[in-house]
């Protein structure tokens, strides 16, 4: 790399010259010409079922010479008995580091990082992953190996240990970020502590967790029948088909159930609870329970939560903290959906010496939004971003496979994507209003503020009922006596 | 789809990631197309025909690394200031924003300037000057359409769009729908030629929240920026990329344009495009809304060279957290052999459940639940060795730091093994294949290349360097570098509690 050091004369004045004329023979977009439509026929992936049932997804993708796959089953935390929470995650954990009844975690260690592949797993509230991915090449490899760790785990007690040594010290360390304090106050205060959702998994719950219990939860969910596979790469359909089957040959099936879950109550009640942190800024969130996944207006939460909160710049909350005040350097908020209900959410880290006056502007925008209808442009924008973006979700073959594995596996009906855009476009402002009145009750939100409210503008006690959280308390409780 | 707040910020160049394989890299050079424009504007275009989007990343060769003490954060707070809009957009009616700005302009400064004095500020005029400020910048709002870039963009179905600064550069992302290059050249080209910067004291106010909330709350970032006030003690690399807190509190409007009028120059600027594209349609209308921007001075040379390091610095503080440790030495920079000798130890050391520390250090003892190596905190100048590791408790840092450090030892006496060194190229070599699976991570690899050492194709060359390395040089390097006198130990220890 070479440094020019020279500065020219003509240089300098082109540069004077730049200054003095603003916009020089420039125009504005709205003065171009329309541009060509897109013409764009997605791929749809190949489905196919194996003898023994797992149900495969497929695409071809000869672009580069690499494989991914990912196998889905249902089950997760959800289903964890709650003395126990924390199960699902180390399950995923250990069903990788500890290896398989052949072959130890030490030993596919190397086989994975000397070919540069990998294999990991994951055990999540609703689905328990294993996913790989590796270079073509390797991929009768990675498959057989893959497999082994699927269906014959091993669980070793030394691989429990690490992986719940490695977990103690996150616990330890989840108190140390305000904002990740306030998240973690606010999920349980929405969801409810004692529930599937809201429940926080500490060091005494994590304690309790033997290798017979991992090894009963993978039993539990991990069966063919319970399996949805994906793969992706420059690999033909046949040989990955011949590959699995041989792969997961003789693994029977067998009755999984997932019990149906309490339904969650709303607890939200209006309160704001206040924690005590030496720390620079407001850290806040403020929310109540959301809706069901794949409900009748889903189409205009989407709508409504891209103008109140998740569209960007362009999303009111943004738009009026952070771009017109300067209060903020994020604010996100959306009405979101799940197995049960989702949860209404909003979450920023604000400046403390204008804590309250954020605040109000936050419930003005709400207010707003359930009282007014939105602007002509403001819903033509929000409308145009989703369908006009729509094609992104078709540029990663992978992610488009597992986005569409999870669709499936969520019940959503197999024309969702085809229908997607059309259904964005019959929303309209009254739809947009009217999902703000039905799915956000300002009166119910709890607010969590992690801060010190010797900076803030005004006394919480002015904006309404505050209950204090004694985080010193809470954080020695949770740690159970370890210092 | 949310989009993250702007700007990435310190993430952006802090490692580094090379390799090459001889059958990819031709893959790549039939992709790729090269175009200068006369002004000295560099393209780069990528073809990948997949979906019909294209993802494109432009920077400029400034960063944090170009600032002195009183503007430092100028170039991350000017990158804020590009996504105000130009003489066309953002507004209603320019003429008008004007004069306001004139007048915005000289009261943001002596409100700065007084504010800037601290405790010795005069509290009323203080008072008196912000309110002027916040009339002006109310009036001016009326005149404005707000984030209207965004608003473009996102009409068109854009996503992403962001910028990020770094020691060593400024860059600016966004993916768009294929159909939308010639909007893309539009707004950059302008954005480039003219931005205005509007709403600079609000923006200004967002980033004082940014260092709060990315820095002043985070103990791995604050940790971070004790580090490398400690392991720099010339070198602009000892400043953190956001600003310190009073400068970002006093920097002006007047001062952030002429930071960019001295680098925002089209011959200190690469532009890379990857995805759907051709050089056929693309290259004519970069042609046409680039190609009379006016080239630049180039930007003022660079002077400071850190002194040698003559021995050992520690920093050590307290804070409400779980305790850190860091630990950095000096070594030359890209392209040097020592860089890719560097990076093949940082493989061996902690890439990976077989790598030596996480076997030994967190499988094993358990001593920590992370350790990672690497080079930083940019690649334009010599820069650290560094490890970043965190302890598991009751492990202390005192204990942590003895253990890393017995690693190293052990790469000074003992050479490190075929399979090991083998083992990096065969990862390196697929991290290069992987880089080129998605539009936006390969052109900003190209760009990164192309802006930083003048030519992309160093991305494939690189290959050759880290397949060159023996065992012998790791261990020279470890020998040379990784010395007592030339090593750099900060450490967070949890503040005991008072109440």
């Amino acid at each position: 790399m070479k440094r020019q050091y020279r500065i020219s004369a003509a240089a300098v004045a082109a540069a004077l010259l730049l200054l003095a004329l603003p916009g020089i023979g420039q125009k504005h977009p709205r003065e171009l010409a329309q541009a060509p439509g897109l013409v764009f026929k997605p791929d749809k992936p190949i489905s196919f079922t194996l003898s023994n049932g797992i149900q495969g997804l497929y695409f071809e993708d000869k672009e580069l010479p690499l494989v991914w796959m990912a196998g889905r089953f249902k089950g997760g935390s959800l289903w964890e008995p709650a003395e126990k929470a924390g199960l699902a995650g180390l399950t995923g954990t250990v069903l990788r580091t500890g290896g398989s009844k052949t072959r130890t975690g030490d030993r596919i260690n190397e086989e994975l990082e000397f070919i540069a592949a990998s294999i990991e797993a994951a055990g999540g509230s609703e689905y328990l992953t294993v996913s790989a991915n590796g270079l073509k090449k390797d991929f009768g490899k990675l498959v057989e190996i893959y497999a082994d760790l699927v269906m014959n785990p091993a669980f070793p007690q030394d691989k429990l240990d690490l992986a719940r040594n490695q977990s103690l010290e996150g616990m330890r360390r989840r108190w140390d970020q305000p904002f990740q304090v306030a998240n973690m106050l606010a999920q349980e205060r929405i969801f409810g502590a004692d529930t599937p959702w809201g429940r926080r998994t500490t060091p005494a719950t994590l304690k309790t967790v033997t290798r017979e219990d991992l090894a009963a939860f993978h039993a539990r969910f991990f069966a063919p029948n319970n399996m949805t596979i994906g793969v992706v790469g420059d690999v033909p359909l046949a040989e990955v088909k011949a590959a699995l089957e041989k792969a997961f040959k003789g693994w029977p099936k067998k009755t999984v159930t997932l019990p149906a879950l309490p339904p969650l109550a709303e607890k939200a009640d209006g309160t704001i609870y206040y924690a005590y942190k030496d720390t620079p800024q407001a850290n806040m969130f403020l929310g109540h329970l959301g809706v069901r996944r794949n409900g009748p207006d889903q189409y205009k939460l989407d709508v409504m939560n891209n103008i109140f909160g998740g569209g960007g710049f362009t999303a009111r909350l943004m738009k009026e903290v952070r771009s017109n005040r300067g209060l903020t350097y994020g604010i996100y908020g959306q009405v979101s959906a799940g197995l049960d209900r989702g949860g209404f959410m909003v979450g920023s880290q604000l400046k403390a010496a204008q804590f309250v006056e954020a605040l109000d502007l936050i419930k003005g925008i709400i207010a707003d939004l359930q009282t007014n209808l939105v602007g002509d442009e403001e819903i033509e924008t929000a409308k145009n971003s989703i369908i006009n973006s729509f094609v992104f979700n078709f540029e990663q073959k992978n992610s488009l496979l597992n986005q569409l594995m999870i669709l499936k596996l969520q019940g959503f009906p197999d024309n969702y994507y085809e229908t997607y855009i059309d259904n964005i476009r019959k929303i309209t402002k009254e739809d947009v209003r009217e999902a703000a009145k039905k799915h956000i009750d300002p009166a119910k939100m709890i607010i969590i503020i992690v801060g010190d409210e010797k900076k803030f503008d005004k006394p919480l006690s002015s904006v309404g009922k505050v209950k204090t959280i004694d985080l010193a308390a809470l954080q020695a409780a949770d740690q159970g006596g370890q210092k | 789809m949310p989009k993250t707040a702007k700007t990435l910020s310190a993430i952006f160049g802090f490692f580094l990631l090379l390799a090459a394989s001889p059958m990819a890299a031709q893959n790549l050079e039939e992709k790729v197309t090269v175009h200068v424009l006369k002004n000295g504007l560099t393209v780069i275009l990528a073809e990948r025909h997949g979906a019909p989007v294209f993802s494109t990343m432009y920077g400029f060769k400034v960063g944090s690394a170009d600032e002195y003490p009183g503007i430092t954060g100028t170039a991350h707070l000017f990158e804020h200031m590009a996504f105000k809009g130009t003489p066309k957009i953002g507004t209603k009616d320019y003429e008008k924003e004007l004069v306001l700005m004139e007048k915005i302009a000289k009261v943001g400064r002596e409100w700065s300037l007084e504010t800037a004095k601290g405790d010795k500020a005069d509290k009323d005029k203080v008072a008196a000057l912000r309110a002027e400020l916040t009339k002006l910048e109310e009036e001016q709002a009326q005149h404005i359409v707000k984030d209207e870039i965004d608003l473009i963009y996102s009409n068109v179905g854009g996503v992403g769009l962001n910028a990020g600064t770094g020691t060593d550069q400024t860059s600016y992302i966004i993916s768009l729908p294929a159909n939308q290059l010639e909007l893309f050249c539009l707004v950059e080209s302008e954005r480039i030629r003219n931005a205005v910067l509007r709403e600079f004291y609000i923006e200004r106010s967002v980033i004082q929240e940014e260092r709060k909330q990315t820095t002043d709350a985070v103990p791995t970032r604050l940790l971070s920026e004790m580090f490398m006030g400690a392991a720099f003690l010339a070198h602009p690399y000892k400043n953190p990329v956001v600003g310190w807190a009073s400068d970002i509190n006093s920097v002006t409007l007047e001062e952030a344009s002429a930071f960019k009028e001295k680098y925002y120059t089209p011959n200190n600027c690469v532009l890379a495009i990857a995805g759907d594209v051709t050089p056929a349609k693309a290259i004519p209308l970069i042609e046409k809304y680039f190609g009379d921007i006016p080239r630049g001075p180039d930007p003022p040379p660079f002077r400071t060279v850190e002194p040698k390091q003559l021995g050992e610095r520690r920093v050590r503080f307290e804070f409400d957290a779980e305790p850190l440790l860091m630990m950095g030495f000096h070594k030359p920079n890209f392209p040097a052999k020592e860089d890719a000798a560097a990076t093949v130890l940082s493989y061996i050391l902690t890439s990976g459940r077989t790598s030596r520390m996480y076997k030994d250090l967190v499988q094993d003892k358990q001593i920590a639940v992370s350790v990672s190596a690497g080079s930083g905190p940019g690649v334009r100048f010599p820069n650290l060795f560094t490890f970043y590791a965190t302890p598991r408790f009751p492990h202390t840092v005192e204990e942590l730091e003895k253990a890393v450090l017995e690693h190293v030892e052990k790469v000074k006496t003992e050479p490190v093994s075929e399979r090991e060194l083998q083992k990096v190229k065969n990862n390196l070599e697929a991290s290069y294949i992987r880089a080129m699976s998605s539009n936006m991570g390969l052109a900003g690899t190209l760009m990164r290349y192309q802006l930083l050492f003048g030519d992309w194709r160093l991305f494939l060359k690189y290959k050759d360097l880290v397949g060159s390395i023996t065992a012998a040089d790791v261990m020279d390097f470890a020998k040379t570098h990784l010395t007592a006198e030339n090593r750099t130990v900060a450490v967070l220890v949890k503040k005991a509690k008072t109440s």
